[in-house]
């Protein structure tokens, strides 16, 4: 109670490095959920047929309860605040398609809100004709030496197809090779 | 979606700089150098668990219904003169009302102030009091301690020579033993040395790409006709 539960849930999130996320703690979040309604039924019992303008215990009573809840809800915005920018970070620094141990760390509502936000970003740049989730590095060269980590495949790059095996080298450009090397597929080779 | 509220902060040494007398009807967020809304880094989540720390108040008035807080009462209610640890977020907003007035505590006390005194380099703020000086600047309206602002300053300062040299040359992999005894704010400013350095290496040994021309090696005549 009194905001101590939502605390931890938020030291939580804190204790995790920059750009990563713990798993959604859904269980905590009810709780703090289930909290608040706890402080509003003491909120109600102590305001019912009390004049609000006598300073009485039961009018600092019930100050309390409503700042604990407004604390709750600071608490829980914070935390889904936070969530929300470090997905938006990952289709810039992670691309299209999130690793699975990704994947199991977001709730539902996350990973929907992951899809609608590639999405947004997707029609963006398709009005620019631009893309703007390559080169976030400025680059050397346009072309890059790779070496590919895991099978990939037939994959047509430009107006070629080019077989990606295992523990192959190519010498791609580097827009191409970008997406594989964030996925962790491919490898830059630096002689 | 929320939008983002704007909020532009001062650097945190000017936000000490410029503490205010403490003035019980001054708004404690104002005058901080925190932003212009009224909520300065509502999601903020490090000034949300600095908000969480613990004061001890005495309460000027008894509270129905909120006899979790004190784990000495058998009615559940707060007895007028009960004192209390409450989390700093509630002491806050009650002693703004005169509900509650909270005692200075001990991190600005008097035991304290003689440790910085002795060596303020040494005084381990990692582990004890993290948020030092937020804390410090957010209680200081609340109690009428004048003496917290200097105090602050007078800390920092102190602490902020030795820590600048140690910074620019700890090395990248190791932890240095005195970061763990850096406080929060203190910390960000040591990462912020340590990457300039690195990146400052960089630039140091970076492929300038240059091409050599043939001319160099030939002896230079510097004949006028």
């Amino acid at each position: 109670m009194y905001a101590r539960r939502a605390a931890q849930l938020l030291q939580e999130l804190s204790s995790c490095e920059e750009g990563q996320l713990p798993p959604y703690n859904g269980d905590k979040f009810d709780q703090v959920i289930r909290e608040c309604e706890e402080h509003s039924r003491q909120f109600q019992s102590l305001i019912r047929d009390k004049d609000i303008e006598t300073k009485n215990e039961d009018h600092y009573g019930s100050f309390i309860h409503h700042l604990s809840i407004i604390r709750n809800k600071r608490c829980l915005m914070a935390y889904m605040y936070k969530r929300a920018e470090v997905i938006q970070s990952y289709r810039w620094n992670v691309g299209r398609v999130l690793p699975r141990e990704i994947q199991d760390k977001l709730n539902f509502s996350e990973q929907e809100y992951f899809k609608d936000y590639c999405g947004v970003i997707d029609s963006y740049m398709k009005d620019l004709d631009l893309d703007l989730t390559v080169d976030m590095v400025p680059p050397k060269d346009p072309y890059i030496r790779v070496r590919v980590l895991s099978e990939i495949g037939e994959v047509s790059l430009g107006d070629h197809a080019v077989s990606l095996t295992k523990d192959s080298f190519h010498f791609l450009r580097r827009t191409d090779a970008e997406p594989f090397i964030s996925q962790g597929l491919m490898e830059e080779f630096v002689e | 979606k929320k939008k983002k509220k704007r909020r532009e902060q001062k650097s945190f040494p000017s936000q000490i700089a410029s503490l205010p007398s403490p003035n019980p009807r001054h708004h404690p967020t104002v005058g901080l150098g925190a932003s212009t809304c009224a909520m300065p880094g509502y999601y903020d989540i490090s000034d949300i668990l600095m908000e969480d720390e613990a004061v001890s108040v005495a309460f000027h008035v008894g509270a129905n219904g909120v006899g979790l807080l004190d784990p000495g009462t058998e009615t559940n209610s707060v007895e007028k003169g009960a004192k209390i640890d409450l989390p700093f977020w509630l002491a806050h907003e009650l002693c703004r009302r005169r509900a509650v007035s909270i005692t200075i505590p001990s991190c600005f006390g008097q035991k304290m102030k003689k440790d910085v005194q002795a060596d303020a380099a040494c005084v381990d703020l990692g582990t004890r009091y993290p948020y030092f000086y937020e804390f410090g600047c957010k209680l200081f309206p609340l109690v009428g301690d004048k003496s917290i602002g200097p105090f602050l300053r007078h800390t920092f300062a102190n602490r902020y020579k030795e820590m600048l040299s140690k910074s620019h040359t700890a090395s990248l992999n190791a932890i240095p033993k005195f970061v763990l005894r850096l406080s929060k704010e203190e910390h960000q400013l040591f990462e912020a040395a340590r990457s300039s350095m690195v990146e400052f290496k960089k630039w140091r040994v970076r492929d300038l790409g240059l091409m050599k021309t043939t001319i160099v090696g030939h002896k230079r005549k510097t004949d006028l006709h």
